[in-house]
């Protein structure tokens, strides 16, 4: 098919039809060829309207393509490492390569997912396995409501059985937290362990995920609420991100000795360069004041109210 | 010179120089449109790599690893207004719009490339969906979503009939103990001349041997005789629960035909006090979960064979879990048996009285065995009645036999444990009472 609309496209520059077309800018006295060539610049609608062709070609590297796919699904799909190497082939991230090979399970983050038809509604959904996840140090489960299984990142207290529940609603009065369970920020009471906490209304969990990390709602500020990441970092987002409830699974995770140096390698972590410099500063413990509070929700400006 | 540097260059410079420039000499012109390349943002491999530019016409898609672009946003259609395109010119050119093309068609039909059309436009779309059963589901619920599907409670335990069946000293086969553990040796070590045949290859070995010990009591049961094994049969059963529509089709195993129907294993009362049976669900998970949902479907009732079949009844389906595509739990292995017997049951309903909805005077007993090559699974499912839309009334039933072992090792190297034979090489651990039942169900309704 390219060759065709090549074949078409260079037939249009045949010596005989040449003497036909008006050349517009002579500005080289080349050869008949140069001439051909730019004398198809200006528009011609006597050549059969085609599609270009490309003379490149693509690589046809899977290198980001096992995971550009819209479709969710349960089964776990199959991992390409990088090795710390970017596109270009160097290594952007020392350290990385190696270590066991990992399946990724789609980890729906997104709590208030509802199914097909069935919007608005409380979503309750039960618990059926909770495994060890290699790409991550939580725990995931498997949990099944109505017509669709999904992942979700488990939390502390998580047993296989377990009915748990999604909902939207905020209420004047806060609703009794049971751990598992995801509600808005402005249906918690404050003081509540919370986790996989949204800064956006429907974005998706993206903070507060990592094995035995949990957040505090520290205050409900007129459509906002106030919460302290693990870091001690206090962030201000609308009350109607989801939370989940409790800590993240697999309490004991920072307590885990790794033992030797195989065991680093098994996770895909390559030895550091060892070189030792006194004035590196990135050692020790480091006490400063907490940064400001980040609000991650757009307050109308003064300038805008004046 | 100044011809070459122009069609040098013309890759990189994106915009038609000038007449003045090109007067310059050619050196010149070169550079400065090298230069002027490099320093746009359109050229980013020359620049440093370490600043992704939105646009990298220099490197194809496939090269850069980074995820798809957010699609541009869709230009309103105005007549008359129409965007320029390229389409005159041939090739693309920096400004204009991308041409409209009609879509390729290949004008001859290649098998090799077929892109099939969208559901809303095949012939047999319908707005309401279906749920099919096929062989590959792996239903999350287990047995309690097929008895839910198929409106059938559960007893545990084969009928009594069978089970005497089982006991009768006249049933059994000469030598019977000794033969069927040669039959298991057979299938487990004796099949290949590779050391360990695998399950794919003794599961089905195993199975025909069993069927093959089973049919040569056809000297004293002449009822034997009347019967046909098909293997590879395709079923359609279709029938509706509540607002659903079900489906159940494939492909399953090999199916034992009889001339003359199985006589029903519960009497009346049984049958009625089953309408007193709750049937058990499973909030939050809906029973419609696991199956293939489907717009395109055609609701068919078929047995798998001709009406001029002369051996019409299903007396028992004999399912084999090797392994492979996909491999099944037990308890997913039975729900499978018991939605197969079903759709046997409910597609000979449907020959033999149309598709009203009724209870049956004379129930369709369908058997069904599944095996891993190790462990035994039995069902015997009675279809009493077609009214499947509501809950309540007179129920179907299933007697399941689960995990039944004929054996417990048949292994080629012994286990040895801190210098002990814990278990030997061989076949051990042999269960004479699960060939037994395997017989009595083989020999139901001719003994």
């Amino acid at each position: 098919m390219a060759l065709s609309s090549l074949c078409s496209a260079l037939r249009a520059l045949t010596v005989s039809s040449i003497s036909t077309r008006t050349a517009t800018s002579q500005v080289f006295n080349g050869s008949v060829l140069n001439t051909a060539l730019l004398s198809v610049w200006p528009v011609n609608c006597s050549l059969p309207l085609s599609r270009g062709f490309l003379t490149t070609a693509t690589l046809g590297q899977n290198r980001t393509l096992w995971k550009q796919t819209d479709k969710y699904t349960i089964r776990p799909i199959g991992v390409k490492k990088t090795g710390g190497r970017d596109f270009t082939g160097k290594i952007r991230r020392r350290g990385i390569g190696g270590g066991h090979k990992q399946r990724y399970r789609m980890i729906d983050f997104q709590r208030l997912r509802h199914e097909l038809g069935k919007e608005g509604q409380e979503i309750v959904e039960k618990v059926v396995e909770v495994r060890y996840d290699p790409c991550r140090s939580a725990d995931i489960a498997l949990v099944a409501g109505g017509n669709r299984k999904r992942w979700i990142i488990a939390t502390e207290n998580m047993q296989t059985g377990d009915l748990i529940k999604t909902s939207s609603a905020i209420g004047r009065m806060a609703v009794l937290a049971n751990e598992g369970d995801a509600h808005p920020l402005g249906a918690l009471p404050v003081g509540t362990l919370i986790n996989n906490l949204e800064l956006y209304p429907g974005k998706g969990a993206q903070y507060i995920r990592a094995a035995g990390t949990c957040g505090i709602l520290l205050r409900k500020v007129n459509g906002t609420a106030i919460v302290q990441l693990p870091s001690k970092h206090q962030v201000q987002v609308l009350e109607t991100c989801m939370a989940t409830v409790g800590k993240v699974s697999n309490v004991d995770h920072n307590k885990r000795i790794i033992g030797k140096a195989g065991r680093n390698r098994w996770l895909g972590i390559r030895p550091s360069s060892g070189q030792w410099k006194r004035k590196g500063g990135w050692a020790g413990r480091k006490i400063r004041p907490l940064p400001p509070m980040k609000s991650f929700v757009n307050l109308p400006s003064i300038s805008a109210k004046a | 010179m100044a011809t070459n540097c122009r069609t040098a260059v013309s890759p990189f410079a994106y915009s038609v120089p000038p007449t003045g420039l090109v007067l310059l000499t050619g050196t010149q012109t070169l550079c400065k449109m090298f230069k002027a390349a490099v320093n746009s943002s359109l050229c980013p491999v020359v620049k440093d790599l370490r600043v992704f530019a939105p646009r990298c016409l220099s490197l194809s898609a496939g090269l850069c690893a980074r995820a798809p672009r957010p699609k541009p946003r869709d230009v309103p259609q105005i007549a008359g207004l129409e965007r320029v395109s390229y389409a005159a010119r041939m090739h693309y050119v920096p400004g204009l719009a991308k041409p409209e093309l009609p879509p390729w068609e290949r004008g001859w039909k290649d098998p090799r490339q077929y892109r099939s059309p969208k559901p809303e436009q095949m012939e047999l779309y319908k707005e309401k969906p279906c749920y099919i059963y096929n062989q590959r589901t792996n239903p999350l619920e287990g047995v309690r979503q097929a008895l839910w599907l198929t409106k059938a409670k559960l007893v545990e335990g084969l009928p009594a009939q069978i089970l005497s069946l089982a006991e009768d000293p006249a049933n059994q086969i000469e030598d019977q103990d000794v033969r069927v553990q040669n039959a298991i040796r057979h299938a487990r070590f004796w099949d290949t001349t590779e050391r360990r045949p695998s399950r794919e290859r003794f599961c089905p070995s195993l199975l025909h041997n069993l069927l093959h010990l089973c049919g040569g009591l056809q000297a004293t049961h002449p009822g034997l005789a009347r019967r046909m094994l098909a293997d590879k049969y395709s079923l359609a059963a279709s029938w509706s629960r509540g607002e659903d529509l079900f489906q159940v089709r494939g492909q399953n195993g090999l199916l034992l035909n009889c001339m003359s129907p199985l006589p029903a294993l519960a009497g009346q009362e049984e049958i009625q006090s089953t309408a007193d049976h709750v049937l058990e669900t499973f909030y939050p998970i809906s029973p419609t979960i696991d199956l293939q949902c489907t717009h395109v479907y055609e609701q068919k009732n078929s047995i798998g064979f001709r009406e001029d079949y002369p051996y019409p009844h299903a007396h028992t389906l004999y399912l084999m879990e090797a392994g492979n595509t996909p491999p099944l739990y037990p308890e997913q292995l039975r729900a499978k048996m018991i939605m197969f017997a079903f759709g046997n049951a409910l597609a000979r309903a449907r020959v033999l009285y149309g598709n009203e909805s009724k209870v049956l005077e004379k129930p369709i007993v369908v058997q069904s065995v599944a095996t891993n090559g190790r462990l035994f699974q039995f069902v015997v499912f009675q279809l009493n009645t077609t009214e499947l839309e509501s809950d309540s009334g007179v129920k179907n039933l299933a007697w399941v036999d689960a995990d039944q072992p004929l054996y417990d090792f048949a292994k080629i190297r012994p286990l040895i444990k801190k210098k002990v034979v814990r278990v030997p090489a061989g076949l051990s651990g042999y269960q004479p009472d699960t060939f037994k039942k395997f017989l009595a169900l083989y020999l139901h309704g001719a003994a």
